[in-house]
């Protein structure tokens, strides 16, 4: 499924079939998933900044699939207006179909750093590993997630609920997010430090320049740096 | 919910495409994906961190238990999927401005897809067919595509300048490489601040960020207290 | 494709920037509507006053230039006043009915731009009903006797209708003192009107030109639309007129009836303050230290050199600014405006002559945003037909700009004289055109490539030290030269007040004053 990888980042879409039940205090399994992930946008940060690698990510839950009815110009659309005069079956026949969903799913879309060779397995490990308590949180309610007992078997369920991504456009770059982040710690810096020190005679800045190296430490992707996630400044 | 996440929108937009044409669109992203001319406007935007295309075809909805009901669809589906610096208006009218050719390549196909000129048509089928993110998780919600992207630029260039430093080098010389390195990073040095209010629904954002600033600051306060005054430095 | 305006149907303020037609002071007045029917009395004797944008000419069988202008808009809340039916009024862009001070999150009017710090009438406005500013009617003259004489008439007017419309006090004048008006007028040099702002700069250059605005084609270049093959064409009518095509090809979003909208566009009116002594000294103190001098460094924050409004992308340096002063000595009127408005950024896509956050770079941007780095380290380069046009990204965020000084320098070591300028700006799109390019380009960088810093001159700047702003100069990447930071900018510009307004077309202006706007 090459269509997941552009570089090294990888684009994950999962869609879990949601269990068509409710809880003791009628809320639909749907809806109870809904509410807990508007309760992940009040904890101080979202649980998936602990998973290692995740650049950005999102969750929805598809309650059914729209009906066209907006008037469109689309090819096959208008196709059958090139008939000399348009018979009522077949301008109804034109019209766009009505379909609905016979389950709600569970939507995540992903994407993280899974290196050229796009290591699902390794990232959706490290999710396990990191926030498993939390998973159960939001996917116990899925059809087939009663299987899910460990690393293994997560990945098993995940892989069964991937869909290819047809066309994957990474706009950004791909390394590792440690890299990124530290590069962005170094950006903010260096512009701080350019300003700050503009115009001193060259022996001054270059002592200055070299404690603000010593410093920041360009190659220790540990410490300084942006924690992932960070919000505020 | 939530479509915002610091400077980046989540955005969803699911549009019905018949199950006797979807090959055609893969087979126009598998062009794209061969000629990356194709993609050149997108790349100029510089508006993206990551998007992407997922056609779903009529039986292909994942099944995961004979408890669960099969879906009987008429269409397929394509699925589009967007994290994007700006506000909803200026991302939508930024595409049908700068690449509007583009934009009808890959939708033309979809039922009732209006084209991307006129604006309010194609503002319109947008917004009829998106869906809201309920919980949208950022890396770095403070940058941008750009940012993330010269980020890298300044990083490799202090790496390279720190490699190039000798202890013999004299003073005007260090002068001479610290101004090549600036200048070469003149577009690189943009300051990352809190995002403007994009839309109203920026509001939650901020909202939150506002509780978490209060809630942080009684924390401080609470550990300081139980200290007994004791780190009055902190 | 080309079309004719019906010029007798639009107000006069559209097309002309009246300073620019002798008339170098204006006054602004508003009133709060207290009866609706005998309000739409008031609004037909004023209609019959109103000045068009038809040509003057001395001839015969034509209309004579007059002495003082009238024009009128209404707020949202006057338009309802006035008893607009509901369905018209739902049909008024969201931004207009929620007026100025609710978007102040989107304009960045925050810290001492925040509402509450605005001036009286502005404050007080859609906090109180009798407070509410409905109506702006803009008195424009050619000499201070004449201004009077069209306040006269005015006040005679409004006495008139005293049962209907009262005047609205509340404009901050000298010394804190409270006006019933807003004045306005040239900057004043030996007696003679200017075209300078407070700060020294030359004002009101290279307004956009539409297609159907008289005399388009003289100075289409530099101030249309850059096209393909280097050629130049006017911008949609659409984009400053509602009921007209607009360059996405359809009507822009208007409410109902066509007759309501059409040859009428919504106004911007922002009155901002003027930091002159803040700005005096960040500019003396950095320009001790920027290598190429004060002046240069005053021409990078706009892009223009303060003397003459000579671009940085035609005259970058003092020298190139010698030859073009001394072209635009010997050039006419016509050849004046070529020489300030003809160029593009194409041969400054790095931003060494003039910096991507320099105020005329960032309200216009030409085809300069279709651009890529380049494999020189810190250039950037034009990467042609990347875009449907190349002037794709700037062509929907384009504003006429109606504005003039207000108040006197009297003291220029002092911030809180009476000082600044009233800037009304014309669009059919409040959303798309003015809060965009307040919002992304004058208070945000990305489209730029410049993060979060903002545009020089008008950016609601924080020099303290968690958002300090700064901007980049930019300089040759063939060069040996740094590029200058200016660290810690402060606000030289704070927001005073202001308001959206609807500028109907005469058609609708009678239609308002008769009661008859009819959706169904």
């Amino acid at each position: 499924m090459t269509g997941n990888i552009s570089g090294n980042a990888y684009a994950l879409t999962i869609l879990s079939p949601i269990k068509d039940g409710y809880t003791p205090d009628e809320i639909a399994y749907a809806d109870l998933i809904r509410d807990r992930l508007q309760g992940w946008n009040m904890e101080h940060n979202s649980p998936m900044a602990k998973v290692p690698q995740t650049y950005l990510c999102r969750f929805f839950v598809l309650d059914d699939v729209y009906t066209e009815s907006l008037p469109g110009a689309g090819f096959l659309d208008t196709l059958s207006d090139l008939l000399p005069v348009v018979p009522d079956r077949t301008r109804r026949n034109a019209l766009p179909k009505e379909d609905h969903l016979q389950s709600r799913y569970l939507v995540f879309s992903c994407n993280f750093h899974g290196g050229a060779g796009g290591d699902l397995e390794g990232y959706l490990r490290g999710m396990w590993g990191a926030i498993g308590d939390r998973i159960r949180e939001i996917w116990g309610y899925c059809y087939g997630f009663e299987q899910v007992t460990d690393a293994d078997t997560f990945i098993t369920y995940m892989k069964k609920c991937q869909l290819p991504a047809a066309l994957f456009f990474n706009g950004s770059n791909d390394e590792p997010l440690e890299e990124q982040l530290k590069a962005l710690y170094l950006k903010q810096e260096l512009a701080k430090f350019a300003a700050e020190n503009q115009g001193l005679d060259a022996a001054t800045l270059r002592r200055n320049f070299q404690a603000f190296m010593q410093r920041v430490a360009p190659t220790n992707l540990a410490e300084p740096t942006w924690p992932a996630g960070k919000y505020r400044i | 919910m939530s479509n915002i996440a610091g400077k980046a929108y989540a955005m969803n937009v699911i549009t019905p495409i018949r199950w006797t044409t979807a090959w055609l669109n893969k087979l126009i992203f598998w062009i794209a994906l061969k000629r990356p001319s194709t993609l050149r406007g997108l790349i100029t935007l510089s508006l993206i961190h990551y998007a992407r295309w997922v056609i779903i075809g009529k039986n292909q909805f994942p099944h995961l238990d004979s408890s669960q009901p099969k879906e009987k669809l008429h269409y397929s589906y394509m699925l589009f999927f967007s994290n994007f610096n700006g506000s909803w208006d200026q991302y939508v009218d930024s595409f049908t401005f700068a690449i509007p050719g583009g934009l009808d390549l890959f939708w033309k196909w979809n039922i009732r897809y209006p084209k991307s000129v006129a604006l309010t048509p194609f503002h319109h089928y947008i917004r009829y067919n998106q869906i809201e993110t309920i919980h949208y998780y950022n890396a770095y919600p403070l940058a941008t595509s750009n940012d993330v992207k010269s980020a890298k630029a300044v990083k490799d260039a202090l790496i390279q300048f720190q490699c190039q430093s000798a202890d013999d080098e004299s003073d005007d010389n260090f002068l001479q490489r610290y101004n090549a390195l600036l200048r070469g990073l003149q577009h690189d040095l943009g300051a990352m601040h809190p995002t403007p209010i994009v839309s109203m629904s920026a509001y939650q954002v901020e909202r939150r960020k506002r509780w978490h600033d209060g809630s942080l600051q009684k924390e401080i306060a609470a550990q300081q207290a139980a200290q007994g005054g004791q780190n009055h430095d902190r | 494709m080309t079309q004719k305006l019906d010029l007798l149907d639009i107000q006069g303020n559209i097309i002309r920037a009246y300073g620019r037609f002798g008339y170098p002071m204006a006054r602004y007045v508003f009133f709060n509507i207290r009866h609706s029917a005998r309000a739409r009395e008031f609004v037909g004797t004023v209609t019959d006053r109103v000045t068009t944008a038809v040509e003057w000419g001395e001839g015969p069988g034509q209309i004579k230039q007059p002495d003082w202008t009238v024009n009128i808009a209404f707020a949202y809340q006057g338009l309802k006043q006035l008893e607009l039916p509901r369905a018209s009024l739902s049909g008024f862009s969201p931004e207009f009915i929620s007026g100025m001070k609710d978007r102040r999150d989107i304009l960045g009017d925050d810290g001492p731009s925040s509402p509450e710090n605005w001036d009286p009438i502005w404050a007080e406005n859609r906090k109180n009903r009798d407070k509410d500013v409905h109506i702006f009617i803009a008195l424009n003259a050619r000499l201070p006797a004449l201004l009077e004489e069209g306040y006269a008439w005015l006040t005679g007017v409004a006495k008139q209708y005293r049962d209907a419309v009262a005047i609205l006090n509340g404009h901050r004048g000298e010394h804190g003192a409270l006006y019933d008006y807003q004045d306005v007028k040239a900057v004043m040099e030996n007696g003679q009107p200017t075209a300078k702002e407070h700060f020294g700069y030359t004002d009101g250059i290279g307004d956009p030109v539409f297609e159907g605005a008289p005399n388009y084609d003289l100075n289409v270049r530099g101030r249309g639309k850059q096209l393909e093959d280097g050629s130049w064409a006017p911008l949609a009518t659409g984009e400053f007129l509602l009921g007209h095509i607009d360059e996405a090809r359809e009507y822009p979003p208007a409410p109902e009836p066509i007759l309501l909208s059409r040859n009428g566009t919504y106004m911007v009116y922002r009155k901002l303050h003027e930091n002159v002594a803040t700005f005096d000294a960040y500019l003396d103190e950095q320009g001790r230290k920027y290598p190429g001098g004060k002046e240069l460094l005053a021409a990078k924050f706009v892009g223009r050199w303060r003397d003459n409004g000579a671009p940085l992308v035609k005259a970058p340096d003092a020298e190139s600014k010698q030859k073009f002063d001394a072209e635009f000595a010997a050039a006419d009127q016509a050849g004046k405006d070529k020489l300030l408005s003809d160029f593009t950024f194409d041969d400054d896509m790095s931003g060494a002559k003039c910096p991507f956050s320099s105020h005329i770079r960032r309200i216009n941007p030409r085809a300069s945003l279709q651009m890529v780095k380049g494999s020189k380290p810190g250039s950037m380069i034009f990467n042609k037909d990347a875009f449907d046009t190349p002037g794709a990204l700037s062509n929907r965020r384009r504003i006429l700009r109606r504005g003039l000084p207000y108040g006197e320098v009297k003291d220029r070591s002092r911030d809180d004289g009476n000082h600044g300028i009233v800037i009304m700006m014309l669009n059919t799109d409040i959303n798309r055109q003015f809060e965009f390019v307040q919002q992304e380009w004058i208070n945000y960088g990305n489209d730029f490539q410049e993060g979060s810093d903002k545009e020089i001159l008008l950016g609601n700047h924080n020099a303290d030290n968690k958002f300090p702003s700064k901007a980049v100069l930019q300089v040759d990447p063939n060069s040996d030269q740094a590029p200058y930071m200016l660290s810690k900018i402060p606000r030289f510009i704070e927001t005073r007040g202001g308001e959206y307004f609807f500028v109907p077309s005469l058609t609708a202006l009678r239609m308002i004053a008769q009661g008859v706007v009819d959706p169904t």
